[in-house]
C-alpha cells in the first residue's frame, strides 16, 4: 500500500509573537473515516521542554480477554503494572524493540509491574489469546496523550514556539505507524485537526 | 454419350417400377437421414450435457480441491506464524533461526518454497526473481485474501499468505508452490472422468497459452477464459490434440489481475467414445431398413407395375391390330382394369372387323367390292406370277338391267342383283366372285386352273342366265354378257387385265348380248382407236368440222321431190371423210351426240327454210337426244331463229327410242306433234318392229327398212312384207318412205304395191346443200 501524505489544516487562531510561557494545544485527530479516532496518541515535542516524568501508578489490565486500556500512554521510566482481571490465564508477552518481555500463565489478580526504559511502543500480547491487542505508549515528551471518545487531545502549557507533533495509531499506514509534522505553537495557544487518510 | 445418357435416364424413369422402388427408397432414405441427425444431435446434446455436468462437477470438486490445498498451505504457514518461538526470532531478527525454521517447515509441509517477508520487504528463504515477487506480495494482496497465483520467471506459481502477529503484523510466512505438470498430474487424478488439467498464461500478445505448447493462441480460448470470471461456461475447442470440452478457471493474481488460468478440458473423442456402439447400432439398423425398403419396394412395385406392363404391352398390340387379351389377377382396381381392357379390345376387334367388312364388301349382295377386288387381283397375280400360273378375269354385265329397274322398280332391281350373286357364287365355288358396281360382277380365278376353266365357266353363266330368274315375285328374264382376260398373256398388271377383260365385256354387249367373248389383241387396238375418235371428235365440234348432206326423198304422188333428209357428213383433216356408222356411236356413247344433234337441227332448218314451201327437211334424231329433257326446246329454238314453219320438219326416230321408257318418249312426241313438227318412224321392219308402237302414237310417216326395198324386186316375202306395210300405213293414215331404191325395177314394184316416197342411188345420192336448188330445178323424167 502507498503511502498517502497528510495534511494539516492549521487553524492559526491567534499568534502572537510575545514572551508568553504557555499555550494550550488541541488536537483533533479523525480517522480515514471522517469520524472522530479513538486512541490515537499524540505527542508535541518542544525542544528543551524537558522529559516527562513518570507521576503513575499506570496500569494495563486483562479484562474480558481484552487490553485495558487498549492504548496506555507513559514517560520512560514508568512502571506499569499488569494485573489480570479475568478468570483465565493469560501470557502477555512484548516482542517489541522498547521493551520485551514474557509474563507466563499468571492467574487471577495475579499482577506484574514493568518498567518501561526506552521510549518508544510495546504491542501487548496473550500467547493463549490471539485477538487480544495492547499498546503502551513510552514517550520522553511530557505532552503527550491518546484521543478521547471524540477524538481530540486536549495538552496544556505547551510552551510557544517551534515543535513537532506526532500522531500514532494502529491504523496508520506508516513506519512506525506514526506520522510527524513540525509547527509553530503560539502563545494563544494551538490547534488543529488531523486527518488521516489512507 | 451424352444421348446415351439421356436415353438411359429417359429409360430409367419409364419404368414405373423403378421410379417406385426409386421414391419409397428415397423417401426412407431421407427420414432416416432426419432419425439419424436428429439422434446425432441428441447423442451430442446429451455427451455435451453429461460432459458439461462432469465438467460443472469436476470444476467444482477442483475448486473445492484448490480451496483446500490453500487452506492446508495456509494452516501449515499459520502453526509457523503463530509459533511463539518464530515470532520471537521473527521480533528479534535472529535470521539464523529464522531460516532453519522455514526449512524444517518446508520439509514438513511438503512446499517447494517456504519464505519470510518482513515489514521491509526483506526475504529470508529464497533470492532472485522469486524473492522480488513474493517480497511485494503480502501488501499487494487484497483484504482477506491469503493466497496469489504469480507468474514467476517462465513457471506459474501458488502463493499463499500467511501473517506473523505479534500481536500486530511484523512479517508474513510465504509458501509458493510451482503449478507444474505434477501438480497437475496429481490433480487430474483426483476428477473421476479422464479430465487434463492444464495452466494458462498470457503470452506476449496477450493470448492466453500453456507453458507445454498443447494449447496455442486461440480466440476461442481467450473468449473461454474472459467469460469464466463468474461462471463456467462449456466450449468446445480445437487443441493440437483434438477437440474438446473445455471449461477454464481464472485464478486470481495479486492485486486483482489474474496472471494465469486453469483450463480443465475432455477430448471429444472421449466424449464420444461411450456412444460409439450405440452409433455402430443405428448405422446397422438403417443399413437393414433400406435393405428392406428397397426389397420391399421393388417386390411391391413388381406387384403393381406387372399388370401394368402386361397392360401396356396388350394396348401396344391392340394398336398395331392383333386382338389380345391381358390375364386377370384380382378383383382390385388393375383387375377391374384389365376386365374393361379386354371388353374394350373385344369391342375394337369386332367394330374393326364390321368396318373393314364394310370397307371391303358389297352391302346389297354382301359379296366383295371393287377395292377388295382389286387387292385380291393384285395378290393372286403376285403369286400366280412367283408360281409361273395364269389368272383369269371374268367381267359380267346384265343384259337389261335398267330395263328391269326402270319397270319392275329399284327394290326388284336389288332383288336381282342378290340373286345374281348367289348365281355366281354358286358357278364359281373355285374363283373370287364381286360386285363392282351397278350391275358389274367379277371373278377371279387363280391358282393352277383348268385351262378351259374360264370358258366353262362363262359358258355356264350365260346358259343359267337364259332361263329367267324368279325374284322378287317376279319372273325376269336377262342374260350376261361376259369379258374375259387371261393373265399374265392378257395383261401383266392388273390394271391392265381388268381394262381388257372389260374390253372383251364391251365386245361382248356390242355382238348382241347374252355372249362371252376373249380378249383379243385388236379389241385393245380398237380401243385405242375409238379413244382417238373420241378425241378427234370433240375437236370437230369445236372447230366445225361437220357439215349436212341432203337427199332427196322423191314424192310419187306428187311427182316431185317432197323433201330432203339432212344427214350428217365429218370432214376430218387427216382421216378424210369419217362414215357416220363409225363415229355416231362413239359420239351416243360419249353423249357428244346430244351437242352434234343440236347443231345439225340448227343447221338443217337453216338451209330448209330457203326451200320451197312444199319441201321439207328430215333430221334423225338419236334416243339419246330425246333423253334430254330440252330437246323440245331445241326445235323450237331452230325453228325460231330460221323461221322454218313448223310442218316441214319431219324428225325420224327408231323404235329404240322407246326402250328408256314409253310414257315419257310419247308426251314427248305429243309435245312435237301439237306444235306441228312430223315424225316419222324410220327403219321400220328390223329390230322388235312392234306394231303396238304404230298404235301408241300416229306417225306421220314409216320409213320401210332398206333391207326389204332392196329384194323387193326379186323376193315375193319381200314384197308381201313391203305391200303389207304399206296397207298398214295406208290404213293408219300415215305416208311410207320406200329407203334404198337402187333401181327402176323396185321403183315399179314399189309405185305398184303404193308406196308414197322413195328415196335412194336410183333417185340421186345425198347432194351438197348447194346442190339442192340444181336438183329442185331437175325434172326427173325417168321418174315419172
Amino acid at each position: 500500500m502507498p503511502y498517502r501524505p497528510m495534511m494539516f489544516a492549521l487553524a492559526l487562531a491567534l499568534c502572537l509573537p510575545t514572551m508568553v510561557q504557555a499555550a494550550t494545544v488541541t488536537i483533533d485527530v479523525r480517522g480515514p473515516d471522517g469520524q472522530p479516532l479513538t486512541d490515537a496518541v499524540v505527542v508535541v515535542d518542544v525542544p528543551g521542554a524537558g522529559r516527562a516524568t513518570p507521576r503513575g501508578p499506570y496500569v494495563m489490565e486483562q479484562k474480558a480477554i481484552a487490553f485495558q486500556p487498549h492504548v496506555l500512554v507513559v514517560p520512560v521510566g514508568a512502571s506499569v503494572t499488569l494485573p489480570n482481571r479475568d478468570t483465565v490465564r493469560h501470557h502477555v508477552y512484548s516482542f517489541s524493540k522498547a521493551k520485551k518481555f514474557d509474563l507466563k500463565l499468571y492467574g487471577k489478580e495475579d499482577q506484574r509491574s514493568i518498567v518501561f526504559d526506552k521510549p518508544g511502543v510495546v504491542a501487548l500480547g496473550c500467547n493463549i489469546h490471539d485477538t487480544m491487542s495492547g499498546f503502551i505508549f513510552v514517550t520522553t515528551s511530557p505532552f503527550a496523550d491518546k484521543t478521547d471518545a471524540r477524538g481530540r487531545v486536549q495538552l496544556a502549557d505547551v510552551p510557544a514556539g517551534t515543535a513537532t507533533i506526532s500522531v500514532w495509531s494502529p491504523s496508520i499506514r506508516a513506519t512506525g505507524n506514526m506520522l510527524s509534522q513540525s509547527v509553530a505553537i503560539g502563545a494563544a495557544g494551538f490547534a488543529t485537526t488531523i486527518a488521516i487518510r489512507r | 454419350m451424352i444421348i446415351a445418357r439421356t436415353l438411359m435416364a429417359r429409360r430409367g424413369f419409364r419404368s414405373l417400377r423403378t421410379k417406385l422402388a426409386v421414391l419409397y427408397t428415397a423417401l426412407f432414405a431421407v427420414a432416416l437421414a432426419l432419425m439419424g441427425g436428429v439422434g446425432q444431435v441428441m447423442i451430442w446434446t446429451h455427451a455435451r450435457g453429461s460432459v458439461q455436468a462432469e465438467l460443472a462437477a469436476s470444476g467444482t470438486v477442483y475448486d473445492g480441491l484448490w480451496a483446500l490445498r490453500a487452506k492446508t498451505l495456509t494452516d501449515t504457514a499459520d502453526v509457523l506464524a503463530r509459533d511463539f518461538g518464530f515470532r520471537a526470532a521473527v521480533a528479534g531478527g535472529d535470521v539464523p533461526t529464522i531460516g532453519s525454521a522455514l526449512t524444517t517447515l518446508r520439509r514438513r509441509a511438503g512446499v517447494d518454497h517456504a519464505v519470510l517477508v518482513d515489514l521491509d520487504g526483506g526475504v529470508i528463504g529464497a533470492s532472485g526473481p522469486l524473492a522480488r515477487t513474493l517480497s511485494a506480495l503480502p501488501r499487494q494482496l487484497r483484504a482477506g485474501r491469503h493466497d496469489a497465483v504469480v507468474n514467476i520467471g517462465g513457471a506459474t506459481f501458488r502463493a499463499v499468505v500467511s501473517p506473523i502477529m505479534a500481536p500486530t503484523e511484523i512479517g508474513w510466512v510465504v509458501f509458493a508452490m510451482p503449478l507444474d505438470t505434477a501438480e497437475m498430474r496429481s490433480l487430474e487424478r483426483l476428477s473421476a472422468i479422464p479430465l487434463i488439467a492444464t495452466i494458462l498464461r498470457r503470452d506476449a500478445a496477450g493470448h492466453w497459452v500453456s507453458g507445454n505448447g498443447s494449447v496455442t493462441p486461440d480466440p476461442a480460448v481467450d473468449d473461454l477464459v474472459a467469460g469464466s470470471t463468474t461462471d463456467r461456461p462449456l466450449t468446445t475447442l480445437s487443441l493440437r490434440d483434438g477437440r474438446a470440452f473445455a471449461i477454464a478457471k481464472p485464478l486470481p493474481g495479486p492485486g486483482g489481475r489474474t496472471q494465469a488460468a486453469l483450463l480443465i478440458r475432455y477430448p471429444l473423442r472421449a466424449a464420444l467414445a461411450p456412444y460409439i456402439p450405440l452409433q455402430i447400432s443405428l448405422g446397422l439398423a438403417a443399413l437393414i431398413g433400406i435393405a428392406l425398403v428397397v426389397l420391399g419396394s421393388i417386390r411391391l412395385a413388381k406387384g403393381i407395375a406387372r399388370p401394368i406392363a402386361l397392360l401396356d404391352a396388350a394396348a401396344r398390340s391392340l394398336e398395331e391390330g392383333s386382338r389380345t387379351e391381358v390375364a386377370v389377377a384380382g378383383d382390385d382396381e388393375i383387375g377391374r382394369l384389365a376386365h374393361s381392357f379386354n371388353r374394350m379390345s373385344a369391342g375394337i376387334v369386332e367394330r374393326e372387323n364390321r368396318i373393314s367388312h364394310l370397307a371391303f364388301h358389297d352391302s346389297l349382295t354382301g359379296l366383295p367390292n371393287r377395292t377388295y377386288f382389286r387387292q385380291a387381283l393384285d395378290q393372286a397375280m403376285t403369286r400366280a406370277g412367283r408360281a409361273g400360273e395364269q389368272v383369269a378375269v371374268l367381267c359380267l354385265d346384265l343384259d337389261g338391267f335398267k330395263g328391269v329397274n326402270d319397270t319392275l322398280g329399284h327394290p326388284a332391281g336389288d332383288s336381282l342383283l342378290r340373286h345374281v350373286g348367289t348365281i355366281l357364287l354358286d358357278l364359281a365355288p373355285d374363283g373370287m366372285v364381286s360386285r363392282l358396281g351397278g350391275d358389274e360382277y367379277a371373278i377371279i380365278l387363280d391358282g393352277g386352273f383348268d385351262p378351259d376353266r374360264p370358258r366353262a365357266l362363262a359358258q355356264a353363266i350365260i346358259d343359267r342366265g337364259a332361263t329367267p330368274m324368279a325374284t322378287d315375285g317376279h319372273q325376269i328374264a336377262t342374260g350376261f354378257s361376259i369379258g374375259i382376260a387371261i393373265g399374265p398373256d392378257d395383261g401383266a398388271d392388273p390394271d391392265q387385265l381388268l381394262k381388257n377383260a372389260d374390253l372383251a365385256l364391251y365386245r361382248a354387249k356390242r355382238d348382241g348380248r347374252g355372249v362371252f367373248r376373249f380378249f383379243e389383241a385388236s379389241l385393245d387396238a380398237a380401243a385405242r382407236k375409238r379413244r382417238q375418235l373420241e378425241l378427234d371428235l370433240r375437236e370437230a365440234i369445236q372447230t366445225g368440222q361437220f357439215r349436212l348432206n341432203f337427199q332427196p326423198v322423191f314424192d310419187l304422188k306428187a311427182d316431185r321431190i317432197g323433201g330432203f333428209e339432212a344427214l350428217l357428213r365429218w370432214h376430218h383433216p387427216t382421216r378424210g371423210e369419217v362414215g357416220p356408222a363409225e363415229f355416231i356411236p362413239v359420239a351416243e356413247e360419249t353423249g357428244m351426240i346430244v351437242a352434234i344433234g343440236d347443231w345439225v337441227m340448227q343447221e338443217a332448218c337453216r338451209h330448209a327454210v330457203a326451200w320451197p314451201d312444199h319441201v321439207r327437211v328430215a333430221v334423225n334424231v338419236s334416243p339419246l337426244q330425246f333423253r334430254n329433257t330440252g330437246f323440245q326446246a331445241v326445235i323450237l329454238q331452230a325453228l325460231a331463229r330460221s323461221g322454218l314453219a313448223p310442218n316441214r320438219l319431219e324428225i325420224e326416230i327408231t323404235e329404240s327410242v322407246f326402250l328408256d321408257g314409253e310414257d315419257h318418249v310419247l308426251a314427248l312426241l305429243h309435245g312435237l306433234r301439237n306444235i306441228g313438227v312430223r315424225v316419222a318412224l324410220d327403219d321400220f321392219g328390223t329390230g322388235y318392229s312392234s306394231l303396238s308402237y304404230l298404235r301408241s302414237f300416229p306417225f306421220d310417216k314409216i320409213k320401210i327398212d332398206r333391207s326389204f326395198v332392196t329384194s323387193v324386186a326379186e323376193d315375193k316375202s319381200a314384197a308381201a312384207i313391203v305391200r303389207a306395210i304399206v296397207d298398214l300405213a295406208g290404213a293408219l293414215n300415215m305416208e311410207t318412205t320406200a329407203e334404198g331404191v337402187e333401181d327402176s325395177d323396185q321403183l315399179a314394184r314399189l309405185r305398184g304395191q303404193g308406196c308414197g316416197n322413195i328415196q335412194g342411188y336410183f333417185f340421186s345420192r345425198p347432194v351438197e346443200s348447194a346442190g339442192v336448188d340444181k336438183l329442185l330445178q331437175t325434172v326427173f323424167s325417168q321418174a315419172a
